[in-house]
């Protein structure tokens, strides 16, 4: 489904993006584009962002990290970002950028449950 | 990349590539030196951001990484070197407040909090040198 | 114990600052002769304050013991004059204090000991040289004696910080105890005072221990906090806003009366947490945002 190092799933609505590696440079503009090249093919309504791989999240990822969210929302797709590190948690709080606008939740199971909830209320 | 008689590193930063590596050899530093996951996290982020700011508003630069050892306690000391513009209004730049060099200022005042020393050498039309200092928690 | 070492710029620091120049290694270097000759006086003349001294002679068990101490003194004296302070000297020197250290020998008997070093050199250094070589020799000795002394002294912060190091490790895991009151539902009582220091701490041990827990909600109770300033409340919302990212919820319980004015009327913003005084409300929130409710019992016919 994608052109870029980061394999995109499907699990019924929601699409599930595995951030293994580094967000960086050319591989940031890649991973947006194959984001939301996938929603616009799917229509998916939720979108879960596992960063559960990366050690680090400094504002420039931060920035791609929720600029990506916002676009799908632009796009009607809703997301949430899991998995973070405990120590990138705390680094980004630190650095004064805690993200605010942007959904969390502690696992895929909980974005997946998450975003059910969502649409039940709606 | 070469070693000095004190230990120190050096790494160009002459693409946006070269933040990765600089990146990289910081977070090993950190390791070696025993730093604990947040402490590592946080002075790699610090590294990410200023290595950033050479990038982006200077188009190139140098820094380097050197140990230090004061005989109580052991850290690492970063040093971000570029001949770039220059920061005119360093307190507003670091209070955020320019929007223009907004990310310039966000990148500085966070990695200020990030680090235990930061230190700022900056002259308009000449450049800007950035030094921070971490130290192993205990 | 973490060890001591100094690096090429600190030695090269301190050497600028006790003004030990080549020169004066130099100086030293020549006077190995000198030192030879009066080293086994110097190191009697040395212990004889030492063992002549009641609480300094509790240290030698045995007359074996002050043999074996002598001669290594007397390595340890003729090392100031071998014309070198750099990275090995400095580790030797490290090394011997790490000993003394470890053995509980106080600094004022190390001083003491510099100091009686002093005296004996002076006194033979003016017997066998012109006065202006004597003085310009013991100048060169007393700075390197100096820095002698400054490693010594590293020594022992070194020993009373990895001391400290342990002790802070043990009470932070004492004092901030993370309790699971429920399947991913944590609660965290805070007791006491609680500096920056400590506040980092605290937050970082919480998010260790959501992520291991896979925590939903956590309680931070500060009802055995005594003071709540803005500094305090700055911490709290800085956790909460760290716990939000890693993907839990954060209830604030044990506000009381006192600290809700003190909140306030110093303008702090907590609003956007979710904040309450009895912590058995806080555990039933946080039960309730994981599906979970507490409900009395049906009455039993």
């Amino acid at each position: 489904m994608t052109r870029g190092p980061i394999p995109i799933l499907r699990v019924g609505d929601t699409l599930l993006i595995t951030v293994h590696t580094d967000l960086h440079d050319t591989v940031a503009e890649a991973f947006q584009e194959d984001v939301l090249a996938a929603i616009e093919k799917t229509g998916a309504g939720g979108l879960i962002i596992d960063i559960s791989g990366l050690d680090m999240v400094d504002s420039y990822v931060a920035r791609v990290l929720a600029d990506t969210g916002r676009m799908a929302r632009l796009m009607g797709t809703r997301s949430v970002l899991v998995g973070m590190r405990p120590e990138v948690a705390a680094t980004l709080v630190r650095m004064g950028y805690p993200m605010e606008g942007v959904q969390t939740a502690l696992g895929v199971d909980d974005g997946l449950a998450l975003l059910a909830a969502v649409n039940r209320g709606k | 990349m070469d070693s000095p008689v004190d230990g120190s590193e050096r790494f160009g930063i002459d693409s946006e590539s070269d933040i990765a590596l600089v990146r990289r050899r910081v977070r090993e530093v950190a390791q070696e030196l025993g730093f604990d996951a947040f402490a590592t996290a946080a002075i790699t982020t610090a590294a990410s951001e200023l290595a950033r700011n050479v990038w982006t508003h200077a188009h190139g630069g140098e820094s380097t990484i050197a140990r230090v050892l004061d005989g109580r306690r052991r850290g690492v000391r970063l040093e971000f070197r570029d001949r770039g513009p220059g920061i005119a209004d360093l307190p507003r730049v670091l209070a955020g407040g320019f929007s223009t060099a907004r990310s310039l200022g966000l990148g500085l005042s966070g990695s200020k909090r990030l680090v235990d020393e930061f230190r700022i050498d900056t002259t308009p039309g000449v450049g800007t040198t950035v030094q921070v200092t971490k130290w192993a928690r205990y | 114990m973490a060890r001591l070492k100094l690096d090429a710029r600190e030695i090269e620091s301190r050497r600028a600052f006790f003004e030990l120049t080549d020169d004066d290694l130099a100086r030293l270097a020549s006077l190995r002769s000198f030192a030879e000759r009066h080293s086994k006086e110097i190191v009697d003349a040395l212990y004889e304050l030492i063992l002549g001294h009641p609480d300094s002679r509790a240290f030698f068990s045995s007359e074996a013991m002050v043999q074996r101490v002598k001669s290594l003194q007397r390595e340890y004296f003729l090392g100031l004059f071998a014309g070198r302070c750099d990275g090995p000297y400095v580790e030797d020197r490290l090394r011997v204090g790490a000993a003394h250290e470890r053995i509980g020998l106080a600094p004022k008997w190390y001083i003491g000991a510099y100091s009686r070093y002093l005296r004996l050199l002076l006194d033979r250094m003016f017997a066998d040289f012109t006065p202006a070589d004597a003085q310009a020799s013991y100048l060169s000795v007393s700075k390197l004696v100096a820095f002698d002394m400054a490693l010594a002294i590293d020594t022992y912060n070194a020993a009373y910080l990895d001391t400290m190091a342990r002790q802070q490790a043990a009470i932070r895991e004492l004092s901030t105890p993370v309790i699971r009151v429920y399947e991913r539902v944590l609660l965290l009582p805070v007791v006491g005072t609680v500096d920056s220091h400590r506040a980092e701490q605290i937050m970082e041990q919480l998010l260790v221990r959501v992520v291991e827990e896979q925590a939903r909600a956590v309680i931070v109770d500060i009802a055995g906090v005594p003071v709540v300033d803005t500094r305090v409340a700055d911490h709290l919302i800085k956790t909460t806003a760290a716990v939000r990212l890693l993907g839990a919820e954060t209830i604030l319980t044990g506000i009381s009366a006192h600290v809700a004015r003190t909140i306030i009327q110093l303008g702090v913003d907590i609003s956007a947490m979710h904040t309450l005084t009895r912590l058995a409300d806080g555990i039933e929130l946080a039960l309730g945002l994981i599906g979970r409710e507490i409900r009395a019992k049906a009455a039993t016919p």
